[in-house]
């Protein structure tokens, strides 16, 4: 035992150096093929060899950036994709952070079904919806062809709202308890004690779920053949698949693609990575 | 009482399903359909090439025809294509024509109802035997009818690297590629003297669709025309089948070629020095690589002009949910005419699915000389199975061959006769 | 589900159970809804989505699975006859299926708990890091938010026969290599999946370790716990619910495996080596037109994950009333 006091969390000189040292080699293993997609990307002939990972100035283009930009409307792509992944990550937020409160905080009859429900519709594998997903939202609904029949198969992740009830849970029941004997109605300890006090993992299921409809090709392809409603994804798909027929480098068009897809995504978690901060729960439980 | 609830909120959801299947009758096909006409919707492959070919198509229509005027859409080829066309049927939402339908998703989608027999319009046989000629037998179904326009081929041939075969000291003009052990022998040379990685390197993964492009273009050569399942009993199993199974196994053992994926194109990033492929290769391949052509090998080197390969053919469909149906039809017929075809060729470079091709077009011909070798290998190619278990057969075929072949396990033989008794079964099933 | 013969974990033993509804007179609402009808409330969109959009394709999935089913144009005349548990008898007794089912389970005894361990610990890491805490974080959620085409060919040239790997390790390399090897081709898309989806899981963690309280960690530092040591007495408890959670999801996610196996490995190779139960429901179901057979491995699926998931909770979850 050490009898040196510490604050809380706070490592020896060696310790911290050791973290970093692993944190660093870590980020670089996962930055690597970021790295390689982008260098990959910038290539005018493909070097598949080990060389290709270092940039080779003689071999450094733009033009997979070009041919994209003129072979697809980025604008309209953005726009679209902007309203199918913003239009699922606010049914999310709206609907599934009450769901998730509902499930942790309070007691009703059909908790434990609706919980097991969420999970479920988890566990059904796409590939066997697809089909009577279509069928029903195309021929049924009449939303073929429309942004909310792009929607509405994703309009509240119920991963996500496994995540809020699992938040909500971890927030000790003090908080509420106080709340409620102060005399605050179930709807304001939710909006006043329980929403302020998840916002880490408000940050969380919004970069969560954006994700999911960012990169989904299939179900968006599949409900609209109109180019003009067509997310990023899909253009860049289709773009990818057809350019091998068309290029000199296939490879580096598709990465340039990829890179094309997953920059906005990046941006948006850099900006909101800086949300993930303490809300010192702590002194809450003293109070 | 998780359980109670877990119960009725099973019949809840029951019985919304009864509400829905209930009023998701609607939308049967009528008969007048056939004879209708009216503004049609078309979907096309989105590769440059056909996009420009299928945009100046529509517009040549819609000038003549301001009363039905086309609507073309964009889909992209390959796997997604026939998922997205199949869940379209299932909805009544297909579109009146897709020009990318594969032959071997055309069974399928016949059973399902969604393509109209092209034979129930009144010169819809005769249209099509006469311009396809003897190739359009292979596009009928087995009871009758077409539920396919037969539109166009890409021939596959061996197409190889002048420039490597010469660094091996092999001659580029007239390589010694007819028969298996001339081409184990230059194989032999390519690889060891040090000019590719690879001798040749067909796609070693396990989707159906690779049949055909190694054991398939190479059986339909070895026996002379044979398609994989004749007269309800599968070929591929007696001794030709065999030869060639032995021959890719060679290739296979010998490190001729590899048993992984490549990154990339084997052939264009001169890992491989040969590739199994179509003409529209060509304008891909094109000047970055000095490549000749030549058909592919059999056992005893069967002469080129009497060699056969697989077509890995597209066709048209015509949509049973197509409103206008007669209207779908004259654009068919517009979209195959000799005009347009010499426009597909001309564009890309693929081979119209044409009797006497190479006569039809003599002056693309004269000024392509490139293509001659696929305009008259086009009118000897053989296709996939026919019937709605096309896919399953190829699968079965490819489960066997990626095993006893490429990966080298197992009895050779035992795996194509255990194929060809799963295919036998399939054949006999519809 | 035979939860009831499993015993209630410590935590549930509380005297006013979910059971005791109705003991006492109480307004209508509540005897219907429960103690706290609002819940059923702020539930109801939430339930209304799933009755509008999973009741019928779920319901329809099971119906399929007991029929010869395939799908047809809406108004054509097919005969599609109910076969009972045929489909069921005939997939539990296909050995493709069989062997996805063991490559899965395979592939989750690897991916689960490496994903747990690694999550858990770089998150706490990279809460206390104080330098390039933004490049940090970035650079691990990097590879969950690029598109999979494109990771697929990173991979692929780093785990390729003469690939950056086998380079680096030279005479120590597997022949087949990798992604071609039998025994080594679902270990490979275990971590290959690890890697891309850790991400995810971090941020999980990361936003479970703001509502640790600080207090917890202070009194173990004064009882003279070093870092090591709060780590498992404070951390490892205080995030326990993040920790159920990321079991069950990573075991949902894992089981649900079909990208990997369709770009990664070709269609499952080698030789069905690395192919999933959702893949093959995807080539009988969706390549080879049999919908009611891939139905049936899907309610398997189904049922087995969805257990698995539930004791997942059961036995991680902690104190739930």
């Amino acid at each position: 035992m050490s009898a040196q006091r510490r604050v809380p969390g706070q490592l020896s000189r060696g310790q911290a150096i050791l973290r970093g040292v692993v944190l660093g080699l870590g980020a670089l293993v996962f930055l690597f093929p970021f790295y390689y997609m982008v260098i990959g990307s910038l290539q005018r002939f493909p070097d598949t060899s080990l060389g290709g990972i270092f940039p080779n100035p003689a071999n450094i283009t733009g033009a997979n950036y070009v041919a994209i930009n003129e072979r697809i409307n980025l604008f309209s792509g953005l726009i679209n994709s902007g309203i199918f992944a913003g239009g699922v990550v606010l049914g999310t937020v709206l609907f599934g952070m009450v769901t998730g409160y509902a499930l942790a905080v309070l007691k009703w009859r059909g908790r434990g079904a609706t919980f097991a429900l969420a999970l479920l519709v988890q566990t059904i594998p796409f590939q066997l919806l697809m089909i009577p997903l279509y069928v029903m939202i195309a021929r049924d609904y009449g939303l073929g062809d429309t942004h909310l029949g792009m929607i509405l198969p994703y309009l509240i992740n119920s991963t996500a709202v496994v995540i809020f009830r699992q938040y909500f849970l971890q927030i000790p029941k003090e908080l509420f308890d106080a709340a409620r004997i102060d005399g605050a109605s179930e709807l304001r300890v939710l909006w006043q004690v329980a929403i302020p006090l998840v916002r880490p993992a408000l940050v969380t299921v919004i970069l969560i779920t954006f994700i999911g409809p960012w990169n989904e090709f299939l179900w968006p392809f599949l409900i609209t053949k109109e180019a003009s409603l067509q997310p990023l994804a899909v253009s860049l798909a289709n773009y990818i698949s057809t350019i091998a027929a068309s290029t000199t480098n296939p490879f580096g068009a598709m990465l340039a693609g990829a890179v094309v897809l997953a920059a906005p995504v990046v941006l948006l978690f850099i900006y909101f990575q800086r949300f993930f901060v303490s809300t010192d729960i702590g002194s809450g439980v003293k109070g | 009482m998780q359980r109670r609830t877990l119960i009725s909120a099973t019949a809840t959801a029951a019985a919304a399903l009864l509400a829905l299947t209930a009023c998701s009758g609607g939308g049967a096909a009528d008969s007048d359909a056939l004879t209708s006409r009216g503004d049609i919707t078309i979907w096309y492959s989105n590769n440059e090439q056909e996009v420009a070919w299928a945009k100046a198509m529509v517009d040549a229509w819609n000038a003549e025809n301001p009363e039905e005027q086309i609507k073309a859409q964009e889909i992209p080829a390959g796997d997604s294509s026939e998922e997205v066309i199949g869940a379209a049927i299932t909805a009544g939402t297909a579109p009146c024509l897709v020009f990318n339908t594969a032959p071997s998703a055309v069974g399928q989608f016949q059973k399902q109802g969604g393509l109209v027999d092209l034979a129930s319009f009144e010169d819809g046989t005769a249209y099509i035997e006469e311009r396809s000629g003897e190739s359009a037998e292979q596009y009928r179904a087995p009871e009758g009818g077409y539920f396919q326009m037969p539109w166009k081929s890409n021939p596959v041939m061996i197409f190889y690297n002048k420039d490597k075969f010469t660094q091996a000291g092999l001659d580029p003009e007239n390589p010694a590629l007819s028969t298996y052990d001339d081409f184990l022998a230059t194989s032999k040379t390519l690889v060891e003297s040090g000019a590719a990685q690879f001798a040749i390197n067909p796609s070693p993964t396990s989707q159906f669709f690779q049949v055909g492009f190694d054991f398939l273009p190479l059986f339909a050569a070895e026996s002379g025309g044979k398609g994989l399942v004749e007269d309800g009993k599968a070929t591929f199993a007696g001794e030709e089948g065999l030869a060639v199974g032995e021959f890719w196994k060679s290739l296979y053992d010998q490190g001729f070629s590899g048993r992984e994926e490549v990154q990339g194109d084997a052939f264009a990033d001169g890992v491989s020095a040969m590739s199994i492929v179509g003409p529209w290769a060509i304008s891909v391949y094109g000047d970055s690589i000095n490549w000749g052509s030549v058909p592919v090998p059999t056992s005893s080197g069967i002469a080129p002009e009497e060699t056969y390969t697989f077509s890995d053919a597209k066709n048209v469909g015509l949509y049973s949910a197509c409103k206008n149906q007669a209207t779908a039809w004259d654009v068919l017929k517009f979209a195959t005419s000799e005009e347009q075809d010499g426009q597909l060729l001309e564009l890309t470079g693929q081979m119209p699915l044409r009797a006497n091709l190479p006569d039809t077009y003599p002056d693309y011909f004269e000024a392509n000389p490139a293509y001659t070798q696929f305009g008259d290998q086009a009118s000897r190619t053989v296709e996939v199975p026919a019937g709605s278990n096309t896919v399953e057969m190829m699968q079965d075929l490819r489960d066997a061959y990626t095993k006893a072949v490429i990966s080298g396990e197992g009895d050779l033989e035992e795996a194509l006769k255990g194929a060809a008794e799963k295919v036998d079964a399939l054949a006999e099933e519809g | 589900m035979s939860s009831e013969t499993l015993g209630r974990s410590p935590g549930v033993a509380s005297p006013r159970g979910p059971a005791g509804a109705g003991s006492r007179k109480r307004p209508v609402v509540q005897r219907v809804f429960g103690k706290n009808p609002l819940g059923a409330l702020l539930s109801t969109p939430y339930l209304i989505f799933l009755a509008v959009v999973f009741a019928y394709p779920l319901v329809f999935a099971f119906y399929m699975s007991l029929h010869d089913y395939f799908f047809s144009a809406p108004g054509a005349v097919v005969d599609r006859p109910f076969i009972g548990i045929d489909n069921y008898v005939a997939a539990l007794t296909d050995p493709q299926v069989l062997q996805s089912f063991r490559n899965v389970g395979v592939f989750l005894i690897i991916n689960v708990p490496l994903t747990v361990i690694l999550a858990i610990v770089l998150a706490t890491a990279l809460n206390r890091v104080v330098h390039f805490r933004a490049f940090l974080r970035v650079s691990f959620y990097v590879p969950y938010v690029t598109a999979s085409v494109a990771v697929v060919a990173v991979w692929l040239f780093m785990f390729s026969g003469n690939g950056l790997i086998n380079n680096v390790i030279g005479p120590l390399a597997p022949d087949p290599s990798w992604l071609i090897n039998p025994t080594l081709a679902m270990p490979t898309i275990a971590l290959y999946v690890t890697w891309k989806q850790l991400g995810f899981f971090i941020l999980l963690y990361l936003a479970a370790l703001q509502n640790v309280p600080n207090e917890l960690y202070e009194s173990a530092s004064t009882d003279g716990a070093g870092p090591i040591r709060s780590f498992f007495s404070v951390t490892v408890p205080g995030v326990r619910p993040a920790t159920a959670l990321v079991l069950m999801l990573a075991t949902i996610t894992g089981a649900n495996l079909f990208t990997e196996p369709y770009l990664l490995t070709g269609g499952g190779g080698p030789n069905g080596a690395s192919s999933s139960p959702v893949f093959v429901m995807y080539q009988e179901g969706l390549q080879q037109g049999k919908p009611g057979f891939a139905a049936a491995i899907g309610v398997v699926l189904v049922i087995i994950v969805l257990t698995i998931a539930l004791l997942e909770n059961r036995f991680a979850g902690g104190k739930e009333e």
